[in-house]
C-alpha cells in the first residue's frame, strides 16, 4: 500500500514540479518522499522508477504525438535510432533509473536513523 | 551495513546525475536534453490558426504594435514609429531564427570557440585577422551617429532581447540544446557583423598573388593574351553597349610599374604574422540574376521586375520574409536575419533587387618591414609605424583567452606567405569590408522610396559589397545602377600584387557616385544583370579585369529582347530557364571533331546522346551530365599541365578565353600536354577528354543509364547551417540548371530567393525561397516552401494596406503592448 501511495505522491509532485523546476526534480522528489515515507529497498526503487518513468513516458509521448514526430523523428536519426519509439524508450528508462536510485537513496538515508529492529 | 547501502545507492545516484549533467563528446548533457519537460521533445510548433492571439508586453516599446501572420508564416508588422517597427521585426525574426542569428554573428565576429571549443579556433582567428571586427566597429560608430540607423539598430536589438528574455531553457532552439550552450544578449553591433559576413561572402577574395605568379612564370605578353581585361569570346554587359557616359571623368592615379616577383625583398624573419589564408577561387554559382522589363514589354501596362540572388543554400534559409508598415513606410520582401529593414522587395510604388558586382575591392600590398620587430614599414619614402590590434578569443573549457596580436599598416592587416624556396613575403590586405559607411541607409531609403530620384538618393549611401541595384516603379521607370564604393584606380590596379611602399598604389578616393555605371529606361526596353561585366571597355574607370562568366547574362538578355506582352509568369519561366548557352557556344564545334573520329560503342553512344540533346539542363538529362563533366575535364586537360603543376599557385585562364582558343586558335601551344614526349593537338585533346569523361562517369555511376541523369549527378543539397546535423538537412532534391545556367542551381548554391513584382496602381508580387520562415526543424514552417521552390513555382505575396486589411490567408495575430 505504502509503495502504491508513494508512487502516486511522486508521480503527482514530480509531474507538477518539472514544469517549473529543472530536470533534476526527478532526483529530489523520490528522495524526499522516501525519507518521509520509507518502504523497503526494492519497493522504493520500484515506486521511484515507475513514477518518474510514467511522467516522462506520458509527457514525452504527448509531445511526440501532438507534433506528428516532426522533431522526434529527426532526433532519433541523429542518435542513429530506427524510430522515435526507441528514443522514448531510452528516455523513459533513463528517467526511471534516476528516479529509482534517488528513491532508494532516500530510503537508505532514512534507514541510517532508524534502528534496524524496526524493519 | 546500512551505511554501506546508503553509500552505494547515494554514490550511484550521484554518478548518474553527474553523467547526465555533463556533455559527452559531441553529445549534450543528456538529463536536460532527454527530459520531456526541458529537452528536445519541447521543440515543435503548431500551425498558426486564425483564432490565435498572442499578447507581448514590453517596457521598451513606445506604442502598440500589431503583427499578423499569413498562411506561409510570414509576419506583417504594423507600428506607429520606426523604433517600434524594428523592435517587432527583431522580435519575430528571433522567434523564428534565433540560433541562426547567434551562429552567424559568432562566425563573423570570431566568437564561435567561446561556445563550440577549440575546434572552431581556426575560423575565429581568420575572422579576426581579416579585420571583420575592425570593419564592424567603424560601421557601428557611423550608424549610431544617424538617427535613422540608430533607431533601427536599437529597436531591433531591444526586440531580439525582449524575445530572449522571455525564454525559459525549455524554449531554447533545439540547436542550443544539442550543442550545449544558451542564447546571450544581442548587441546592436551584431547587425554590423552580419553585414560584414555578407561582404566577406560576396567580395572577400583576391586572386592577386596567383596572377603575380603567372606573370613571374610566363611574362607580360602571355598574361595579356591569356588573361584579357574583357571577355574575348562572348559578353553581354550589364549596361547596354552604346550607353553614353555623360560626365567629366575625375583624374585616376598614374599607373606604376607592375611589381615583379624579383622585387621580392624576402625577409628572413617571420615574427608574429599570420599566414595568408589559402586563396579560395571564385565560386561559380555565387552570383545572382535580376531584370526589369518596361511597360511596353508587359501586358500589365507597367514594368515587371524579377530578382533571384544565388547564395549557398542552407537551412535555416538565408532570407526571412517580412512586411514592415509604419506611418512613412509600407514595404514587403525579404530581410537578412540580424539586419533590420527589407533587403530585396517592393512597396506601393517601387520594386528593387540586387545582384553581386564582381568589383576588384580586395587588394594585396607587398610590405617592406624595417626589421623583425615589424614596428615600422617603408611607405612614401619614410618608415611608418604599424599599429597592433589585440584580439581576445575565449575558448570553451579554457580559462585564458587566446590573444592574437594583429599588425596593421594603413592599408590593413598584414599576412605572411612563405614560398617553395622558403622565402617569406608580407602582404597587407586592403578590403572594402573595412571601409566605414552606413549601408543600412540605402536599404532604409529603398524601403520608403517612391520614385526613381529617391531610389538614386538611397543608393548614394551604399559602401559594399557592391551590387547591381535594379529598379522599377509605377511611374513606369526602370533602371539599374552598378553601385557601391569603387576605389579610384588606374587600369588593372590590383590585378596583380601592389607595391606597399609606393603611395601611388594606395586606394585614392572613390569613383563619384553619379559616375557609377547606370542606365535608366534604355532603348531596348529592359535592364538586367547576372554578375557579368558591368560595362563594355568604353567605361572610363577600372572596376575589375574579370567578372562572372557571361552565359547567364547572354541568355537573359536574348530572351528579354524577344519578350513581348509579358506578365509575371513569363518572368518566372525565365528564372527557371535551363538552356545551356555554354553548350550552344561550343558543343557543335566539338561534336564535329567527334564525328570525324568514331570510336568504341560507348563512345558512340555518348556522341549520339550529345548530338540529340536540346541543350537544356533538365533534371532528367543525361546529355547535360556528359556535357558538364566533359567541360571540366577538357579545361583541366588543356591548362593543368602548364598552370597547376608548378610549385607556385597559378591563376588559370577563363572558360571564355578557352572557348575562344578552341575555335579561333586551334594551333595554340597550350593544347600540347607538356608532361608527355609527343605533341598533342587540339582535336586530340577534345577526343581524349571525351573518352576520359565517359570513363569517369562509367567508373562512378556504371554504364550509361538513368542513373546518369543530371539531377542525380549534380546532387543539389540544402544543408543545415551546422553542416553536422544531417537529419536537419532538406530531403534530396530533383533540380536542373547549373552554374552557367539562368536557373543557377549547383550542388551547394542556387536561387536563395526568387521574386517577381508586377508594378501597378496596386503592386502584385510573387516570391519563394527553399525552406521556410521557421528555423525550427520541428515547425510546420521549416520546409513548407521547399516543394514549390523545387518545382519552380512562386507564392503570391500577401501585401496588406493596413492592420485592419482583410485577407483570407491571414492567420494568427501578435500584439505588442507597452508596459
Amino acid at each position: 500500500m505504502g509503495m502504491i501511495l508513494n508512487y502516486f505522491i511522486i508521480l503527482i509532485a514530480a509531474a507538477l514540479l518539472q514544469f517549473v523546476a529543472p530536470w533534476w526534480m526527478i532526483v529530489v522528489v523520490p528522495l524526499v518522499v522516501h525519507i518521509w515515507r520509507p518502504t523497503s529497498y526494492g519497493l522504493s526503487f520500484l515506486s521511484g522508477f515507475m513514477a518518474i518513468a510514467t511522467t516522462w513516458l506520458v509527457y514525452g509521448w504527448y509531445q511526440h504525438d501532438a507534433s506528428a514526430g516532426m522533431m522526434t523523428e529527426r532526433i532519433a536519426q541523429i542518435f542513429t535510432l530506427p524510430n522515435p519509439f526507441w528514443l522514448l524508450a531510452i528516455t523513459v528508462v533513463v528517467g526511471g533509473l534516476v528516479g529509482g536510485f534517488a528513491a532508494m537513496t532516500g530510503f537508505s538515508f532514512k534507514m541510517l536513523f532508524i534502528r534496524s529492529s524496526n524493519r | 551495513m546500512k551505511f554501506v547501502k546508503f553509500f552505494v545507492t547515494a554514490l550511484l545516484t550521484v554518478l548518474m546525475v553527474y553523467a547526465l549533467s555533463r556533455p559527452w563528446g559531441p553529445a549534450p548533457a543528456m538529463g536536460a536534453f532527454l527530459s520531456p519537460y526541458t529537452g528536445f521533445w519541447q521543440n515543435w510548433e503548431k500551425k498558426y490558426t486564425a483564432s490565435d492571439e498572442f499578447v507581448i508586453a514590453s517596457d521598451s516599446l513606445r506604442e502598440e504594435v500589431v503583427v499578423r501572420f499569413d498562411d506561409t508564416g510570414v509576419p506583417h508588422i504594423f507600428a506607429q514609429n520606426d523604433y517600434d517597427l524594428y523592435f517587432a521585426q527583431g522580435y519575430v525574426t528571433a522567434k523564428d531564427r534565433l540560433w541562426q542569428m547567434d551562429l552567424q554573428t559568432r562566425a563573423a565576429s570570431g566568437r564561435l570557440s567561446e561556445v563550440l571549443g577549440s575546434g572552431t579556433l581556426k575560423i575565429d582567428e581568420q575572422s579576426r585577422q581579416l579585420g571583420m571586427n575592425f570593419g564592424a566597429e567603424a560601421n557601428f560608430e557611423i550608424a549610431m551617429s544617424d538617427p535613422r540607423s540608430r533607431e533601427a539598430l536599437l529597436g531591433y536589438a531591444a526586440g531580439i532581447n525582449a524575445y530572449i528574455n522571455n525564454l525559459k531553457p525549455k524554449d531554447y532552439p533545439v540547436e542550443f540544446k544539442l550543442l550545449g550552450y544558451h542564447p546571450t544578449i544581442w548587441k546592436p553591433i551584431y547587425t554590423m557583423y552580419m553585414m560584414e559576413q555578407m561582404t566577406l561572402n560576396l567580395a572577400g577574395r583576391s586572386n592577386d598573388i596567383n596572377m603575380t605568379n603567372v606573370l613571374a612564370e610566363y611574362g607580360k605578353d602571355i598574361v595579356a593574351d591569356l588573361f584579357p581585361d574583357y571577355p574575348k569570346f562572348e559578353e553581354s554587359p550589364i549596361i547596354p553597349i552604346g550607353t553614353p557616359w555623360n560626365f567629366d571623368k575625375v583624374p585616376t592615379p598614374i599607373a606604376t610599374p607592375i611589381l615583379e616577383q624579383s622585387d621580392t625583398s624576402a625577409a628572413v624573419f617571420n615574427g608574429n604574422i599570420a599566414p595568408l589564408m589559402e586563396g579560395t577561387p571564385k565560386i561559380e554559382g555565387l552570383g545572382s540574376n535580376n531584370w526589369a522589363i518596361s511597360a511596353e514589354k508587359s501586358n500589365t501596362g507597367y514594368p515587371i521586375l524579377a530578382n533571384d540572388p544565388h547564395l549557398e543554400l542552407t537551412l535555416p534559409s538565408i532570407w526571412y520574409q517580412v512586411q514592415l508598415h509604419s506611418p512613412n513606410m509600407n514595404v514587403c520582401g525579404v530581410s537578412l536575419p540580424g539586419v533590420p529593414s527589407v533587403i530585396i522587395g517592393f512597396n506601393q510604388n517601387i520594386a528593387w533587387g540586387v545582384t553581386n558586382v564582381d568589383a576588384d575591392v580586395y587588394d594585396l600590398y607587398k610590405i617592406k618591414f624595417k626589421d623583425s620587430t615589424m614596428a615600422e614599414y617603408w611607405h612614401d619614402n619614410q618608415w611608418k609605424h604599424t599599429q597592433i590590434r589585440e584580439e581576445r578569443i575565449q575558448i570553451k573549457g579554457e580559462v585564458d583567452p587566446k590573444i592574437l596580436k594583429i599588425t596593421y599598416t594603413h592599408h590593413g592587416p598584414v599576412f605572411s606567405k612563405t614560398d617553395a624556396d622558403n622565402n617569406t613575403n608580407f602582404y597587407a590586405s586592403k578590403w572594402i569590408g573595412r571601409e566605414p559607411g552606413n549601408s543600412f541607409l540605402t536599404f532604409y531609403g529603398l524601403n520608403i522610396a517612391k520614385n526613381f530620384e529617391e531610389y538614386r538618393e538611397a543608393l548614394r549611401n551604399y559602401v559594399g559589397p557592391a551590387q547591381n541595384f535594379i529598379f522599377a516603379d509605377n511611374a513606369k521607370d526602370i533602371a539599374i545602377t552598378v553601385n557601391g564604393k569603387f576605389p579610384l584606380k588606374y587600369k588593372n590596379q590590383g590585378k596583380f600584387v601592389l607595391d606597399g611602399t609606393n603611395p601611388t598604389d594606395d586606394w585614392q578616393g572613390w569613383i563619384p557616385f553619379e559616375q557609377n555605371p547606370f542606365v535608366k529606361n534604355p532603348e531596348r526596353g529592359f535592364v538586367s544583370s547576372a554578375n557579368q561585366s558591368s560595362t563594355d571597355p568604353s567605361y572610363p574607370y577600372y572596376l575589375n579585369w574579370s567578372f562572372a562568366p557571361s552565359e547567364r547574362g547572354v541568355r537573359i538578355n536574348e530572351r528579354l529582347a524577344k519578350m513581348t506582352n509579358a506578365n509575371a509568369d513569363s518572368l518566372r519561366h525565365l528564372q527557371n530557364d535551363n538552356f545551356s548557352v555554354m553548350a550552344r557556344s561550343i558543343l557543335p564545334f566539338m561534336l564535329d571533331i567527334l564525328r570525324d573520329n568514331p570510336g568504341t560503342s560507348t563512345y558512340n553512344a555518348g556522341f549520339k546522346i550529345l548530338s540529340d540533346w536540346d541543350m537544356v539542363n533538365s533534371p532528367e538529362s543525361i546529355a547535360a551530365t556528359i556535357f558538364e563533366t566533359w567541360m571540366q575535364v577538357l579545361l583541366k586537360a588543356i591548362w593543368k599541365d602548364e598552370f597547376s603543376s608548378k610549385s607556385l599557385e597559378l591563376a588559370m585562364p577563363s572558360r571564355d578565353r578557352t572557348f575562344f582558343m578552341l575555335i579561333n586558335e586551334p594551333d595554340a601551344k597550350w593544347f600540347d600536354n607538356v608532361t608527355t614526349p609527343q605533341v598533342e593537338t587540339m582535336p586530340q585533346i577534345v577526343l581524349s577528354s571525351f573518352s576520359a569523361t565517359l570513363d569517369t562517369l562509367i567508373a562512378r555511376h556504371g554504364n550509361i543509364s538513368p542513373a546518369w541523369q543530371w539531377s542525380d549527378i549534380k546532387e543539389a543539397e540544402i544543408r543545415h547551417l551546422s553542416s553536422q546535423i544531417k537529419p536537419f538537412n532538406a530531403p534530396k532534391l530533383k533540380t536542373g540548371g547549373g552554374a552557367s545556367i539562368v536557373n543557377a542551381i549547383t550542388k551547394t548554391h542556387g536561387p536563395s530567393w526568387r521574386m517577381v513584382v508586377e508594378l501597378g496602381a496596386e503592386p502584385k508580387a510573387f516570391g519563394i525561397y527553399p525552406g521556410g520562415q521557421s528555423g525550427n526543424p520541428g515547425s510546420p514552417y521549416y520546409l513548407n516552401m521547399l516543394d514549390k521552390w523545387e518545382k519552380g513555382e512562386l507564392n503570391e505575396l500577401v501585401f496588406l494596406k493596413d492592420k485592419e486589411d482583410s485577407n483570407v490567408r491571414l492567420t494568427s495575430k501578435m500584439i505588442f503592448k507597452k508596459n
